[in-house]
């Protein structure tokens, strides 16, 4: 796992967006965290489980992280989920240790062990989703200055009324979250949904120039959107051949 | 949420918040409890609240102390929620409804116990801004060896993040746990002017700290507000 580029000689220094970690030691990261961001519907999940099988056929070791997947607070936060009288605050600091269980127990050791992390989703939608709650800006900012900065961070965009149609059609179902019904925007369900996607790509966008993110079109053909993200990945970790074509397990996906 | 910790002066709600800080042993909780049997007993609009007793953060923290899977981060950024749930859906509907409220520890034991753990202290004091700035903050300051025996003779046997083993500061509990209070009673020391501390002595007798505990909220609070209207 050496074939990792190693990261500029300014991301050596300090590796975080500002404080370091206490008891951490970030020296010797040579993975490469890559964060996929992304609206459900957007094509997050398909096009993840498409890089993972494309680096592994070149030889690289993938973790998987996401939000809700610590071991510390994964069920805690279900119940947080399930049981509406949480308020936003409370949920921004759960989804925060959540993330910073992985970054301390996952992340971090997979990238000293020279793995790719394929974050699916990272601290932009955590950030986005308290922002359009009202929590301030300046605060998330604070919240996430001991996050690692990703070498790449993707943003595949769709229009929320792409997104719920896709959504629909997958599940049948809308979550109440995913729908951000909280925000009380309207007592319709596809409204509901389109302007809380709508506020959330507003401060994607905010976000997007401020930390440069990469962003592809997500209602483009899965194939097209994976030989773009092959592109930006295959450059930063010097792969050579680009070439890619699913495997019977996954050839479902490539549409 | 605003950031209310820049107003020292004027608050947004008629309530008025209490908090009582200092090392485990140092005569706080007992304190506290004087106080608020004074005030209830007075027929005052009160409120009492403990640190980390949130019921939908609690289980979170217990098993993460029990599996020992926090780290300074983590172990912070749990509390935080766990104040936050506090502050969110008692603590200000409280105070803005016109209530005492009493607090048994409050952000500066965050402050003082994560420093200590080496957290960056501007990254807390920004993490807890949600918290409102409380009227009265007492600080009970009692000499270390005091406050040690007190815990090490009535308590069996010290827990593990409490005695600050995950620090690596001593093999042996008891010792880990002197010298991790130890550092936390200098983070206090640190605070008492910045976060304007009223500083108690720890080593009088109870009643007569009662006494002293009680002419400070006299003189501070305008206790009158809080008598039931009639």
């Amino acid at each position: 796992m050496n074939k990792t580029t190693k990261k500029s000689a300014a991301a050596d220094a300090n590796p975080f967006f500002g404080f370091s970690m206490p008891r951490v030691d970030a020296q010797g990261l040579t993975g490469s965290l890559i964060a996929i961001e992304g609206a459900d519907g957007s094509g997050r999940s398909t096009q993840i489980a498409l890089l993972q099988e494309w680096l592994e056929s070149n030889g690289y070791a993938v973790q998987l992280v996401g939000l809700r997947r610590s071991d510390l607070l994964r069920e805690n936060i279900d119940e947080l989920l399930a049981n509406t009288a949480v308020t936003r605050q409370t949920l921004t600091l759960m989804y925060a240790a959540d993330f910073y269980d992985q970054l301390e127990r996952t992340i971090i050791p997979a990238l000293r062990s020279g793995l790719v992390v394929l974050a699916d989703r990272y601290i932009f939608t955590l950030t986005a989703r308290a922002a359009v709650r009202g929590v301030d800006r300046k605060y998330l900012d604070n919240l996430y200055q001991l996050a690692l900065r990703p070498d790449l961070t993707f943003w595949l965009t769709v229009d929320p009324k792409v997104a719920i149609e896709r959504e629909l059609k997958k599940a049948s179902v809308i979550n109440y979250w995913e729908a951000g019904r909280d925000m009380n925007l309207s007592a319709d369900l596809y409204e509901s949904f389109t302007r809380y996607q709508t506020l959330l790509n507003r401060e994607f966008e905010r976000l997007a120039t401020r930390y440069d993110f990469l962003r592809l079109d997500g209602e483009t053909p899965v194939s097209a959107v994976n030989r773009e993200l092959r592109r930006h990945i295959g450059a930063h970790l010097k792969i050579r051949s680009l070439r890619y074509t699913p495997s019977g397990a996954l050839a479902h996906l490539w549409k | 949420m605003k950031n209310q910790s820049a107003t020292h002066g004027k608050r947004p709600y008629p309530g008025a918040l209490i908090v009582v800080e200092g090392i485990d042993g140092s005569g706080k909780s007992t304190q506290l409890y004087l106080l608020k049997r004074w005030l209830e007993l007075g027929g005052y609009r009160l409120y009492f609240t403990e640190w980390n007793s949130s019921p939908l953060v609690k289980s979170a923290t217990k098993r993460g102390k029990s599996q020992r899977l926090l780290t300074p981060t983590t172990f912070s950024v749990l509390h935080a929620a766990d104040l936050a749930d506090r502050v969110e859906s008692q603590i200000l509907p409280l105070l803005h409804s016109g209530y005492l409220v009493l607090a048994d520890r409050y952000i500066y034991t965050a402050f003082a116990r994560d420093v200590a753990r080496g957290c960056n202290e501007e990254w807390l004091r920004s993490l807890y801004s949600f918290a409102p700035v409380p009227d009265l903050a007492f600080y009970f300051r009692s000499p270390l060896d005091i406050a040690i025996g007190r815990i090490v003779s009535g308590r069996p046997k010290l827990k593990y993040y409490e005695a600050g083993m995950d620090l690596d500061l001593h093999y042996d509990r008891v010792e880990s746990f002197r010298l991790f209070q130890g550092m936390i009673m200098e983070q206090y020391e640190r605070m008492v002017d910045r976060d304007k501390f009223v500083v108690m002595n720890g080593t009088l007798p109870l009643n007569e700290l009662q006494e002293q505990t009680r002419d400070v909220v006299r003189s501070r609070i305008n206790l009158e507000e809080f008598l039931p209207q009639r």
